[in-house]
């Protein structure tokens, strides 16, 4: 599937990476990015012209803080749940929408159920990963690498950019919308991406005389950050020219609003961020891996309002990027996929709240989906040693069954390894695993 | 083709590291001033005293205009650092309407935040500032969860600010039953029969030891010694007037004057002794603090944040590790701390320079200090959140992450647009003949030179001093 391009690329990710953050420190000043010829950076990307060709687009939602899987995709007839959670669990089971006779989607999933009842929604259940850590950088760099073990830096969205997709000529082949920063996943020194925070904003205020000032500046810049600085500023100008064009050709196709009365997080802008993603899709950009977050699900108190508001937002949210894609004729080429560091304690805390906890629900939506429960709802009864609920399904399974059948990437390349195959996908574009 | 390329790379490194570069000297654009020369990378000049007193003021103050920076220069390094590290800080002024007693009651956050800006662009002691900046990344809250309408989230930076130079003992004991943070961790609504574990786990991953130098067992002892706080009462109540037409009026609570949480007996933990990092014993809050810091991961780590920020990416171990040692035998005291890593020679080591990236607000606060433009804090504010740093509103519990993170398409274009604001909100603008010199050491890329080369006038050559490489730098 991908070229192998050998010993220059490798040398280039070194030559960059000892430059950089990660990597050597002090010696990494002698080796500024500025000794890298252009024309050497440039060769080395056109030697990636042979990647991925297909036209499949994936959604990555982070629902940051880690989500309540068991206000989430509910447990309905298991007593233990109410004696953990005296306070939220009456609520969340009396209301819940039922998809099969022990489990329901948290009533404000309405959106979500509805594409349930259609066939296109994947609840895979117990996902996590063996000897799980309860703090959120921790968990969210694993999910977002790929790598338990904590090695790898580089994001699992980013290798696969850097590794399968020809990014000559594609810089928005990679985006996160919705944010000022690259988020982890799709990191990756090789990896060609933007970041777009408000597309009304993602423009030069001082016109093409600044443009080309600054295009001028940041070329060959010195320095450990060099390399990273003068990417930025060609792709924020790329971005500019594809965005004036995808904006004049967009016109959405559903209502999508940001519910401002909810002030849990300062990433509370999903609606937007999947409407510029939809703006991207729909207009032919080019654009095939990107990344949104919704903030706020730390509930470790007065979790009830806050976590049904969460869900509800949510809801509203992926329903008009669905109802969206779906009347521009491309739902067919696009898996959204849902993902948290963390689920929650099953025993609820003091505060009305709960605590980190381990495995949790992940939900794959779109028409490329086989809809079903898949994996196995963990025991309320069978806890481990942390009073936290045992997984299933490994995460990665689940980027497996992206990577592989869905954008047509080699999996174990990406992700070292190969993992239980889950057949969430309607049909694979290749065979996997 | 492509191996003559690395090997042409390997040659300029190779010359660069014997300095040998002929520089070229043309008339440049300025009157009077020869052309700037660039580099293909930039040569630390920190072995002059002029460079490593304008990189102090970058890092331990928000930059300098050309008075403070003349200042400074005509003290040197030794005797500012004192004069940073010993002047005892300038409050800033009350906020809000001081007659109105229900001005807490509905808190006006952008207010605040332009509150903080004034003080950062105005105040005397403007290394407090940069202090009370980085604790508000360290120890943070922000104000969706706290609220507005307590005065909880602005006490918190006016105590970040009084303890910022005392010692880590006392600020965690501050911090812990700080209004703001007994909400933003839910430390106020934890009770020793039903913990909650937010604070506890937050205090020893982020505030003081690392993630991997607890157990799960450790965090869940904690949240039963820690339990027990509770937010401070009002003393009183004030009538608000919401719907004049309407006449409809809502009781609001009010607070006199700053005050820590109140701890409740009865909310604390009742059962016997338990073991906690590795001792057993009848945990509180104080000997939880002291434990920790007894730990030998609390010095590095708290020293290791310090150095990330102040002298360079991925500090080295034997240097965390050096300034850890002094720090802890200084009873963790803070002046020490700060002092230290001032006057380490890392600070001033080749390895240090533009290592690290200015936050958002420390890249737009040196920007106005740089134009003398004291009174543009609104555009500040207005420009925050597409750069990555909205004040009392960090992303998460984490605080913002640092120097790389800072760097995306959106981030720069957003940089490149808050300098197009400025240079036109900004009348008249101070000439720019030194601007190279005064704000960018004349350590400059060929890139950077030639198009200051190429600027005819002042607002062109500032435009490329403030958007330039060289300036996002610290």
């Amino acid at each position: 599937m991908t070229q192998e391009i050998g010993i220059n690329q490798l040398k280039r990710r070194d030559f960059l990476r000892a430059g950089l953050v990660f990597g050597a420190g002090a010696a990494g000043l002698a080796a500024g990015y500025a000794a890298v010829p252009d024309a050497f950076a440039r060769a080395v990307y056109a030697a990636k012209n042979q990647g991925i060709t297909n036209d499949h687009v994936l959604v990555m939602i982070q629902l940051a803080g880690g989500n309540d899987g068991l206000r989430t995709v509910i447990p309905l007839q298991d007593p233990k749940l109410h004696d953990l959670r005296p306070k939220l669990a009456d609520m969340s089971v009396g209301q819940a929408l039922p998809i099969t006779n022990e489990l329901g989607l948290n009533q404000n999933l309405k959106g979500i159920k509805s594409l349930w009842d259609q066939g296109r929604v994947a609840v895979v259940e117990g996902v996590g990963y063996p000897t799980p850590t309860f703090s959120h950088f921790e968990s969210i760099r694993i999910w977002e690498t790929g790598d338990p073990t904590r090695r790898q830096v580089e994001g699992w969205l980013g290798r696969t950019l850097a590794q399968s997709y020809d990014s000559f000529g594609h810089p928005l082949t990679g985006c996160a919308c919705g944010t000022t920063d690259v988020p982890g996943a799709l990191r990756d020194l090789q990896a060609t991406l933007t970041v777009i925070n408000n597309q009304k904003q993602f423009g030069f205020t001082g016109g093409s005389e600044v443009e080309a000032a600054v295009g001028a500046l940041y070329k060959g810049t010195p320095g450990i950050y060099g390399a990273l600085f003068d990417t930025a500023i060609a792709t924020a100008r790329e971005t500019v020219n594809t965005l004036r064009s995808s904006e004049a050709a967009y016109q959405p196709q559903a209502q999508y609003s940001d519910n401002a009365k909810l002030v849990y997080s300062s990433k509370n802008q999903l609606a937007a961020a999947l409407q510029l993603a939809a703006e991207l899709i729909t207009t032919g950009t080019g654009v095939k891996l990107l990344h949104v977050t919704l903030g706020g699900f730390d509930t470790h108190y007065t979790e009830l309002n806050r976590h049904d508001d969460l869900m509800g937002y949510l809801d509203q949210a992926v329903s008009a990027f669905y109802q969206d894609l779906n009347a521009h004729g491309v739902a067919d080429k696009v898996l959204v996929a849902t993902w948290s560091e963390f689920g929650r304690r099953p025993k609820e805390n003091a505060s009305g709240g709960t605590d980190h906890g381990a495995a949790a629900p992940v939900l794959l939506i779109g028409n490329p989906v086989k809809g079903g429960i898949y994996g196995q709802a963990p025991s309320l009864t069978d806890l481990d040693g942390t009073g936290n609920l045992k997984f299933s399904v490994d995460f990665r399974s689940i980027y497996q069954e992206i990577l592989g059948g869905h954008l047509g990437a080699d999996p174990k390349e990406i992700l070292g390894d190969t993992f239980d195959k889950l057949g969430v996908l309607k049909s694979p574009v290749a065979t996997f695993g | 083709m492509l191996g003559a390329a690395v090997a042409g790379g390997a040659g300029v490194a190779a010359i660069r590291l014997w300095g040998g570069e002929a520089l070229q000297r043309l008339e440049g654009a300025i009157p009077g001033h020869p052309a700037l020369a660039g580099r293909g990378d930039w040569n630390s000049p920190l072995g002059a005293e002029p460079a490593r007193v304008a990189q102090l003021l970058r890092r331990a103050t928000f930059g300098a205009g050309p008075a403070e920076l003349e200042r400074a220069l005509s003290d040197g390094f030794g005797k500012t650092v004192d004069r940073l590290v010993e002047t005892r800080y300038a409050p800033p002024p009350e906020f809000g309407n001081t007659g109105d007693p229900a001005r807490f009651a509905r808190l006006n956050v952008a207010q605040l935040q332009q509150w903080w800006l004034d003080h950062m662009l105005q105040s005397p002691t403007p290394f407090a500032e940069r202090m009370t900046l980085f604790w508000h990344g360290h120890f943070t809250s922000d104000f969706r969860k706290v609220g507005l309408q307590t005065p909880f989230i602005y006490w918190q930076n006016l105590t970040w600010r009084d303890m910022a130079l005392t010692d880590l003992r006392s600020m965690l004991k501050r911090v812990t039953a700080d209004p703001a943070m007994l909400r933003y961790l839910d430390l106020a609504t934890s009770t020793g029969a039903s913990p909650n574990e937010n604070y506890s786990r937050e205090l020893m991953e982020l505030f003081t030891m690392g993630a991997g130098n607890y157990s799960e067992d450790d965090v869940r002892a904690a949240a039963r010694g820690l339990a027990g706080w509770a937010e401070p009462r009002p003393t009183g109540t004030a009538d608000i007037v919401l719907d004049p037409k309407n006449n409809v009026v809502r009781k609001y609570p009010v607070y006199d004057q700053p005050a820590p949480g109140m701890f409740v007996a009865q909310r604390a933990y009742k059962g016997g002794p338990f073991k906690y990092l590795g001792k057993t014993a009848q945990w509180n809050t104080d000997l939880v603090i002291d434990q920790i810091l007894a730990q030998p991961s609390t010095a590095p780590f708290i020293v290791g944040r310090v150095l990330e920020h102040f002298v360079m990416q991925a500090p080295p171990k034997d240097y965390v590790n050096r300034l850890a040692a002094s720090f802890k035998k200084s009873k963790y005291d803070l002046k020490t701390l700060m002092r230290d890593v001032f006057n380490s020679p890392e600070f001033t080591s080749p390895a240090a320079y533009r290592s690290l990236v200015k936050s958002p607000t420390e890249f737009m606060v040196h920007a106005l200090r740089a134009l003398g433009a004291g009174s543009q804090s609104r555009m500040v504010m207005a420009s925050a959140s597409n750069m990555g740093q909205v004040l009392f509103d960090p992303p998460d519990v984490g605080g913002w992450p640092n120097n790389e993170a800072w760097i995306s398409s959106n981030t720069v274009l957003a940089r490149v647009n808050f300098v197009t604001s400025l240079l036109n909100a900004v009348k008249p603008l101070p000439s720019a003949a030194e601007a190279h010199r005064q704000q960018l050491d004349d350590v400059l890329s060929p890139q950077t030179a030639s198009a200051l080369n190429q600027a005819r006038d002042d607002r062109s050559r500032w435009l490329l001093v403030l958007a330039s490489p060289e300036f996002q730098l610290k």
